[in-house]
């Protein structure tokens, strides 16, 4: 396998950020003023989904906003925010605004330097080729994918080995029409593979198990990604969570117990990566109903077995941390960053009911879980200002004002999305890193960004998917602490690694295969 | 109503067989899809509403057998009703003298109102799917049915179903909160007591350490069928307790593959299965289907299943917080070997008796008061892994098989298997002694 030049693999209380005490980020909800005004609306058909990609279509640096509407329009909305200033958003006519929408992945598919897009809809997903200035225009046709007519809800993309155009994964629920008995009737997740400048008909990942997260992420380090589904028991019958080999021209492969994988049921809902433990794999955030999971590799990289580290980690965000609501939660929406610019990722989780079950707590607020010197977690979500009691799904946690402070955006069922501001309060410093290469795959997917401050290195795989129902490209984001500067290098997806280069914090930097860090 | 002769031997049943209905089907035929379909929906709903760990699935499935045959007893001179044979039930409303009924409707309005009520917390697409049978079966049960007497058998089924309900609310176990883990408990700290065996949160407290104060059905208290106390607690190598740990240990080090497969039949997780009681009423319709019982039988069969089962909970529970027993996994890895997994996961409960032990075992004793003694099937039920069909020659070969399941899957001693089927035994006989003919 490739084991990759993990320089240091240092112990979580070694990973310590440089600052004394963790700080609790300031975040002003700033909804009634971005002009973000969505709702994700409908009945049983738009229970799940409710995601927003966030990614820069108007060429400023600073990321649009897509939000899925249920039975209302998706909308796009242009990031007007002044740099370090109050959000501000208009919603434009961009050719996406299309019912039925769950949610949405920005993806440059044709490698063309214009971001593209993937919809995921209960009915027809459709492609979207950027035209250039957030224009888009279905693609479906023109680039073969078939759309399926079913309730889609997970997506993830990668480039397979040689391939100039993406392999995308997109993962189904329930069968719609089984309105009586629609246990145990999971639609066929689906491998779209390329076909020259296009996809070929989508291949069956069978079993499926009513997915509503994927994720392509390479957990053991091999070169390869596989790609790893988390699905939703409540519908599947002698299902568990999955994770499949993709190996280049072969067919898809689930991990079995003899290769170490352990069967796992749980309401899987949302998957969040990083390297939590610094042992330089992957490990995974899983969200659910009640007890999330925090699963890092348990035998090394030769054994697709993984052990859950959510309860000692206090990570497991089972019940309302507000108090008055003692029932548990429903996670949806789960993604690693660092809010605070102290060096150690902390955990976003949007939270909500499903609906109005009563044994689960209706007043659920978002976590946000700061990560701590011990490789622990702590709550501070109320003390941020973000605890939020409205029926969350999908989320974003970026820097929508270019300050290098990481903002949130929240989609919500039944009512409007929410939109904070972090006030940036911060002392710690930060990078805002972005990659590119010349042909196909120009935003690096399946990359490795490394930032290295003495023997601390952080590392972050770069994917497309997870989360739930959404997610983001374009600026990476790593917190430094106290540390004004620090090293920063690219482990390529083809295996190729650049140089170390220095680079002073508090800037954005522009990670261009073969040449040296550009600040922007 | 007149009475009717529902089904004869002849006429195959549909008990958990779906919905579809063949143009000129018999009244009774309808009937029976009525009760087939909402049975088969009830199970669906117990895998999938949150509280229905097994002892609240025994009580729902012993209230829908009531129900079912109190909607038919009420209009079948054959029947004898269980008002006044089950603990609290007084009083339920007769049908009115000289007014036309159909039996399908009212058992379609009973059975919707009832599950609809008793799955109420069930999530969006269990409430989805309840309206959507509502509506159909409504439409199905009606059809070719004079309006006047629809709307008499409606309005008598909804008259039923509110007493049942209102009989239900008063048990002591109509209102599980917090999934049925207590917000607070203390737990024994001596030695030999239960302790947490998972990293869940809500298990670091046990689940519904007062069930068995509940009203029983049929037995008159949740201790009246009491068992030995449990085999004194040592670490001491030498002593009995060490020797029954040792024996689940090395049971779990020598698992044969059939031992394996009987271990993840019998599983019948929470959450995840139809749970032990859903799968003995599975077992249940399956004979109905294969011997053809005609509607009476099925609901009579119906109402001993759920109410034996329901008490054998009951029982169980009352044992179980009685005497507070440490998990085998607790005990192995403390005393015997600390990296030891048991092949099952372990239920979040004080460990004797094993639940699945008694509850088969009443389950068993009315099955096979109902059809003899060497009744040879193949279980058909659902697995949540879909492992294999099993065969058996009788109830009880199913039933000791279930109870042996939980010593290859590690989660039970011994003791709590042979004296929990005891415990089943004498709490069924209670079930069996209703009486449910005229």
């Amino acid at each position: 396998m490739r084991l990759l030049a993990l320089t240091l693999l240092v112990s979580p209380a070694l990973a310590a950020p440089a600052l004394a005490d963790v700080e609790v980020p300031r975040y002003l909800n700033e909804t009634a003023t971005a002009g973000v005004s969505s709702t994700y609306a409908g009945d049983w058909e738009f229970m799940t989904g409710g995601g927003v990609a966030a990614f820069d279509c108007s060429g400023d640096g600073k990321p649009e906003l897509l939000l899925a509407g249920g039975t209302q329009k998706a909308t796009l909305y242009r990031n007007d925010s002044p740099t370090g200033g109050a959000l501000k958003f208009s919603a434009l006519t961009a050719g996406v605004e299309l019912d039925r929408v769950t949610g949405a992945y920005p993806l440059d598919i044709d490698s063309d330097g214009i971001m593209d897009l993937v919809l995921l809809r209960s009915g027809e997903d459709v492609v979207m080729r950027g035209a250039g200035q957030c224009q888009f225009r279905r693609a479906n046709e023109a680039w073969g994918f078939d759309g399926r007519d079913l309730w889609s809800t997970a997506f993830a993309a990668t480039w397979e080995k040689g391939q100039t155009w993406p392999t995308l994964a997109i993962g189904t629920y329930i069968d719609r029409k089984e309105e009586a008995f629609p246990w145990g009737s999971c639609t066929p997740d689906a491998l779209y593979r390329p076909k020259g400048q296009g996809f070929a008909a989508p291949f069956d990942l069978k079993p499926s198990f009513c997915s509503l997260s994927m994720l392509f992420t390479d957990w053991n380090r091999s070169g390869t990604p596989s790609l790893r589904v988390s699905n939703d028991r409540e519908y599947y019958k002698g299902g568990s969570e999955q994770m499949w080999q993709i190996a280049p021209d072969a067919p898809p492969a689930l991990y079995t117990a003899a290769q170490g994988w352990k069967p796992l049921k749980i309401w899987g809902m949302g998957i969040a990566s990083t390297d939590v433990n610094s042992d330089g794999f992957p490990d995974y955030f899983l969200t659910s109903m009640a007890d999330s999971k925090l699963q890092v590799l348990a035998a090394g990289p030769d054994k697709a077995t993984f052990k859950d580290i959510a309860f000692a980690s206090h990570a497991i965000a089972q019940r309302p941390y507000t108090g008055g609501d003692f029932r548990p939660s429903t996670g949806w929406h789960a993604e690693f960053q660092d809010v605070n610019n102290d060096g150690v990722q902390d955990l976003i989780v949007a939270k909500g009911n499903v609906s109005a079950m009563p044994d689960f707590a209706l007043k659920d607020p978002n976590n946000l879980l700061l990560g701590l010197a011990d490789g622990t977690f702590e709550e501070a979500g109320d003390r941020a200002g973000v605890a939020s009691f409205a029926q969350a799904r999908g989320a974003s946690v970026v820097d929508l004002n270019g300050d290098g402070q990481l903002d949130i955006v929240v989609v919500n069922r039944n009512t409007g999305a929410e939109v904070w501001r972090n006030e940036g309060a911060s002392k710690g410093h930060w990078l805002q890193l972005a990659l590119h290469q010349d042909g196909a795959n120009r935003d690096g997917i399946g990359a490795w960004i490394e930032v290295r401050q003495g023997d601390l290195v952080q590392r972050r795989e770069i994917t497309s998917g997870g989360g739930h129902a959404g997610g983001q490209l374009g600026w990476w984001h790593f917190g430094l602490g106290a540390n004004p500067a620090a090293e920063v290098r690219v482990i390529w997806p083809d295996g190729s690694a650049s140089d170390w280069a220095k680079v002073a914090g508090n800037g954005f930097y522009d990670l261009t295969k073969g040449q040296a860090p550009k600040a922007r | 109503m007149n009475r009717r002769k529902f089904l004869t031997a002849g006429v195959a049943l549909a008990l958990l067989g779906g919905t579809a209905r063949a143009a000129g089907d018999t009244r009774e035929a309808v009937a029976a899809q009525v009760l087939a379909t909402w049975l088969r929906l009830a199970l669906e709903l117990v895998r999938h509403t949150p509280t229905y760990t097994p002892p609240v699935a025994s009580r729902t499935l012993a209230y829908i057998g009531v129900a079912a045959f109190e909607a038919m007893a009420s209009g079948d001179t054959s029947l004898r009703s269980l008002r006044g044979q089950l603990n609290g039930l007084t009083a339920l409303p007769d049908r009115a003298a000289g007014q036309g009924y159909d039996a399908a409707v009212i058992l379609n309005a009973v059975m919707d109102l009832v599950i609809h009520d008793l799955f109420s917390n069930t999530g969006p697409t269990g409430q989805h799917a309840v309206q959507t049978l509502t509506a159909r079966l409504a439409q199905q049960a009606a059809d070719e049915v004079g309006a006047d007497v629809v709307a008499a058998s409606r309005s008598y089924g909804a008259t039923l179903a509110a007493a049942i309900l209102a009989w239900s609310r008063k048990d002591g176990g109509a209102v599980v909160e917090n999934m049925g883990f207590p917000a607070t408990y203390t737990l024994n700290p001596a030695p030999g007591h239960w302790v947490p065996t998972s990293k869940i949160v809500l298990q670091q407290a046990p689940l519904l350490p007062d069930w068995g104060k509940n009203r029983p059905f049929a037995m008159p208290a949740g201790d009246t069928c009491t068992l030995p106390a449990p085999t004194e607690y040592s670490e001491d190598p030498s002593s009995a307790f060490y020797a029954e740990a040792m024996e689940v240990y090395t049971t779990s080090q020598s698992l044969t593959d059939a031992q394996k497969q009987i271990a993840r039949f019998w599983s019948d997780d929470a959450m995840l299965s139809y749970t032990p009681p859903g799968h003995w009423v599975a077992i249940m319709a399956q004979v109905s289907r294969e011997k053809g019982l005609d509607l009476t039988a099925q609901v009579e069969a119906l109402a001993r299943m759920g109410v034996a089962m329901a008490d054998a909970f009951i029982g169980c529970w009352q044992a179980k917080f009685q005497y507070d027993l440490i998990r085998p996994i607790s005990y192995i890895k403390k005393v015997i070997d600390p990296k030891w997994e048991p092949l099952l996961n372990t239920p979040p409960f004080p460990e004797y008796p094993s639940g699945h032990s008694t509850q088969s075992a009443a389950a068993a004793a009315v099955l096979t008061a109902l059809f003899g003694e060497n009744y040879s099937f193949t279980d058909e039920s659902p697995t949540p892994d879909g492992a294999p069909t099993r065969s058996f020659a009788s109830f009880w070969a199913a039933a000791d098989e279930a109870a042996m399941s939980r010593l290859y899957g590690g989660i039970h001693f011994m003791p709590a298997i042979t004296n929990g089927q005891d415990q089943g035994r004498c709490i069924a006989a209670y079930a069996i002694a209703l009486q449910t003919r005229a």
